[in-house]
């Protein structure tokens, strides 16, 4: 009897194991079709949106103020997914496996751009040809004249003739570009005990020197010492220096046609610079292998003397620390010299934080996508998504938005977001709002605190004495993608960055050539020569970018 | 009517087998199954065409591999780091379950063991994590120390002189408890007369370790040292993208890496399945020359 039963319950348990496994395997059975309510006018269906930012985040439940109002608008109920990691390798992820979201949206350059360039070619994507002018949100937005040139040609205005892609975050108006204000920032304090007005600091040789007077005060903090120059997670963004050296990522070569900037003399110069950076401890060794928590962790304790990135970022990271340490806010260093440029030259920006939106052929409910696309771009949506529900959150003062002082308290107590995004602001849906109307619709960040404001004032009339430009010409980093030499090219022109960050870490300043001129030699095996000669054909006659900050 | 005898003795142990059943159905789906991938190797992927659809491309993706700048630097690191791992991590457990063998307090030993098998449970990211704390170089506890005793701050992270020992020493930190567990066993099924009789034989510890212990496990050291060879191209992932940065790119780039960040990263996936299925080519083959060597010096084989 014993017997039987330890049979019995071994049946049981292989049985249990086996149907487990192959459950498992099976992903518990839940499609991509679920939630879905299929209606014609897209009432009743919930569609999912992938928001391939890299550490975008959402509210605690999927329901909130915004996304309720959105639904009444609409009948349409949203799900969003965030990205924490590399935004390309998504994009190759979800296609090779087909976990497909409904809608996909994010960067539009890069290897992203690219990712979602191929998938439209290999038929993942739904073709809005026929449909898009259905919807004059969406299809102004993609208008020729609203869309940078190159990218125009590339990918918005179509990939063989045919509409998959929608555009969003370009300015309507010169008013709405938003200059992040990249570039270095010194702890006031630490500038004041060396003895150095930050505006001082104007050349590349001017920069080394202020570092290295800030290596030589030996000033510690807590115990530890204070490093000279830092930056974020995996060393964002230290090297912006390079427009001490270049202008942009294609050069004149001196004859008119252009070159990489990666084979110029001016390159190497660059390298070498931060290799002396990195050899004589001016910069942080462990910049480029650090995650945002450790470099976070660093500013909060006041290690980092002058960070290299945007300005908002350096903000929000020493928010603590200045709190608690009086006067010890960062400030820009500079305007630092830029390679190329006249001195009285508005400092041109390409526009970052552009969004490519495509809707994936697993989508349950292609109109209810581009009704849903359609209402969000509009001025309304675009209100809705940036500032939350009117009545709410906020209200109209002499036409425009001001936020009620319950809600911008609440917002402004919370140092994580999680309030905000909990009433489903900033959760994303601000990527897909059409094109960039912050301040000529909306009322500008009207969440920001005053000394916020202020501190943004004050490094915008630092940075910029000339004013911005927005870069509207060629960028012949878009047009070599469509040279027939881009496939073999591609990976290795994918290195630079790292072979450039290996540079910087040699022995040598010889060992640095070495390692830049082997990836050079590779460059050139791999189709550079072919791919330059179709870009300087393509460009022939055209404006192309030669001067660009980063932005 | 050899084979009716055997499937009439597999019906008799029907209930043993009813165990390996689950193991056998893993392998089967998670080894076996996605062999049928290994294609794609051959071909041009497209999202479209998938696995089985997608163009032939022959040896394309091979001739790309060997024709990059740095794939002899790839092989070769993958290889030193690996044989690094093989010749000083190898006889680690060992030693470990030799000298735990030799604790007579039961309850010491039995804490020195769940202590040693702890970390094999921790993930590399939590370890890189422990290591970039307790050894930075700003407040890491290690450099406190080291400064507090009048010397220089190291920098160990990302830093070619400490790659080796970093590799190596947190490889062998974690997987030593855990790799002791089969000599343990070896060394449990050891007939205890035999070291009654050494003792009586005047034989020391040591000598009881040497004459007795050793010969004992040594088949099952063999078996285990055939199959680590399989892993020569495989430095280990997961630690190496972890530990590995720019200053140590040269020595710290190995094949496991190239294979995620080409097939993942940038989206080639039939030049990163060309690349693995080189790394398994060249694997199977090690297994097979040593498993030959070994039968030949020592009678123990795998097959």
């Amino acid at each position: 009897m014993a017997k039987l039963r330890l049979k019995a319950v071994c049946s049981l348990m292989g049985v249990m194991m086996l149907t487990g496994l192959l459950y498992g395997c099976g992903g518990g059975g839940s499609g991509s079709g679920d939630g879905g309510g299929d209606a014609a006018d897209g009432k009743g269906t919930t569609l999912t949106i992938l928001n391939n930012w890299n550490g975008s985040s959402g509210p605690d439940t999927d329901t909130t103020p915004v996304t309720q109002a959105i639904e009444e608008k609409t009948g349409i109920k949203i799900k969003i997914d965030y990205t924490k990691g590399s935004e390309v390798e998504k994009v190759n992820t979800i296609f090779t496996t087909q976990d497909l979201p409904d809608i996909y949206t994010g960067p539009a350059w890069g290897g992203e751009l690219d990712g979602i360039i191929k998938a439209a070619k290999e038929g993942q994507l739904v073709d809005l040809t026929d449909k898009i002018d259905k919807y004059p949100n969406l299809a102004k937005a993609i208008a020729k004249e609203n869309v940078p040139p190159a990218l125009y040609e590339k990918a918005i205005g179509g990939i063989g003739g045919k509409k998959y892609m929608m555009y969003q975050n370009q300015p309507a108006t010169g008013n709405d570009v938003n200059d992040w204000l990249y570039g270095f920032y010194v702890r006031k304090d630490i500038a004041a005990k060396v003895g150095v007005d930050p505006q001082s600091v104007k050349t590349k040789e001017d920069l080394y020197q202020f570092l290295k007077k800030i290596k030589d005060a030996n000033l510690t903090e807590n115990g530890m010492p204070v490093m000279p120059l830092g930056g974020f997670h995996e060393g964002w963004a230290v090297g912006i220096g390079n427009t001490l050296f270049y202008g942009t990522s294609y050069v004149d070569k001196g004859d008119g046609s252009l070159e990489n900037v990666f084979f110029t003399k001016a390159y190497e110069d660059y390298t070498l610079y931060y290799r002396k950076l990195i050899t004589e401890g001016l910069l942080d060794p462990e910049v480029f292998t650090q995650t945002d928590p450790i470099a976070n962790e660093k500013i909060k304790q006041g290690r980092i003397a002058v960070l290299a990135a945007h300005y908002p970022a350096i903000l929000d990271a020493s928010k603590d620390y200045v709190k608690s340490h009086p006067g010890s806010n960062y400030v820009p260093v500079g305007p630092l010299e830029r390679a190329g440029a006249e001195p009285n030259r508005p400092v041109d920006l390409s526009i970052q934080g552009n969004n490519v939106t495509v809707i994936t052929k697993k989508c349950k409910d292609v109109d209810a996508a581009l009704k849903l696309l359609d209402f969000l771009a509009s001025d309304e949506g675009f209100l809705l998504v940036h500032y939350g529900v009117e009545g709410v959150h906020w209200e109209k003062v002499n036409g425009k938005p001001v936020a009620k002082k319950e809600w911008f308290d609440k917002f402004y107590e919370d140092t994580t977001g999680k309030v905000k995004r909990n009433e489903g602001i900033t959760i994303g849906l601000e990527n897909i709002t059409g094109m960039d109307r912050i301040n000529s619709v909306g009322g500008g960040d009207i969440w920001a605190d005053q000394d916020r404001l202020a501190a943004m004032d004050n490094a915008r009339k630092i940075l910029r004495p000339n004013g911005i430009s927005v870069i509207s010409a060629y960028n012949p980093g878009d047009v070599i993608t469509k040279s027939p030499d881009w496939e073999t090219l591609k990976p290795s022109m994918d290195q630079m960055g790292d072979v450039w960050k290996q540079a910087i870490f040699a022995k040598s300043d010889d060992a640095a050539l070495k390692v830049i001129n082997d990836l050079r030699d590779q460059i050139k095996k791999t189709g550079y020569d072919a791919a330059m000669q179709y870009v300087n054909e393509q460009l022939k006659g055209k404006e192309v970018v030669k001067l660009a900050m980063p932005n | 009517m050899k084979s009716s005898l055997l499937w009439k003795r597999v019906w008799r142990h029907k209930l043993f087998y009813l165990f390996m059943l689950p193991g056998i159905v893993w392998f089967f789906i998670f080894s076996y199954v996605p062999l049928y991938g290994l294609q794609v190797a051959f071909r041009d992927f497209t999202f479209v065409g998938g696995f089985t659809g997608s163009p032939w491309a022959g040896l394309k993706y091979f001739h790309q591999f060997f024709d990059y700048y740095q794939s002899s630097a790839i092989i070769r690191n993958t290889i030193i780091i690996s044989l690094m791992k093989l010749l000083i991590g190898f006889p680690m457990p060992i030693i470990l379950a030799i000298l735990l063998n030799e604790v007579r307090h039961v309850k010491f030993k039995k804490t020195i063991q769940t202590l040693s098998y702890l970390p094999y449970f921790v993930s590399w990211i939590v370890v890189v994590t422990l290591l970039q704390r307790l050894l930075s170089m700003y407040g890491g506890p290690v450099n406190d120390l080291i400064s507090s005793m009048g010397g220089e701050p190291v920098q160990f992270m990302n830093n070619t002189t400490w790659f080796y020992q970093l590799i190596i020493g947190s490889d062998i930190w974690k997987n030593i408890g855990w790799n002791s567990i089969i000599y343990m066993a070896a060394i449990a099924g050891i007939d205890q007369q035999l070291y009654e009789a050494a003792k009586i034989d005047g034989a020391s510890r040591f000598r009881q370790i040497w004459h007795v212990t050793l010969p004992g496990i040594r088949n099952i050291a063999v078996i285990l040292f055939i199959l680590a060879t399989g892993s020569l191209m495989s430095a280990g992932f997961e630690q190496l993208l972890l530990l590995s940065g720019p200053a140590t790119a040269n020595i710290g780039s190995v094949l496991d890496v190239h294979v995620i960040t080409s097939g993942i990263q940038q989206g080639r996936l039939s030049y990163a399945a060309a690349v693995g299925l080189f790394q398994s080519g060249i694997a199977l083959i090690l297994i097979v020359t040593v498993n030959w060597i070994a039968r030949k010096v020592s009678d123990v084989s795998l097959f």
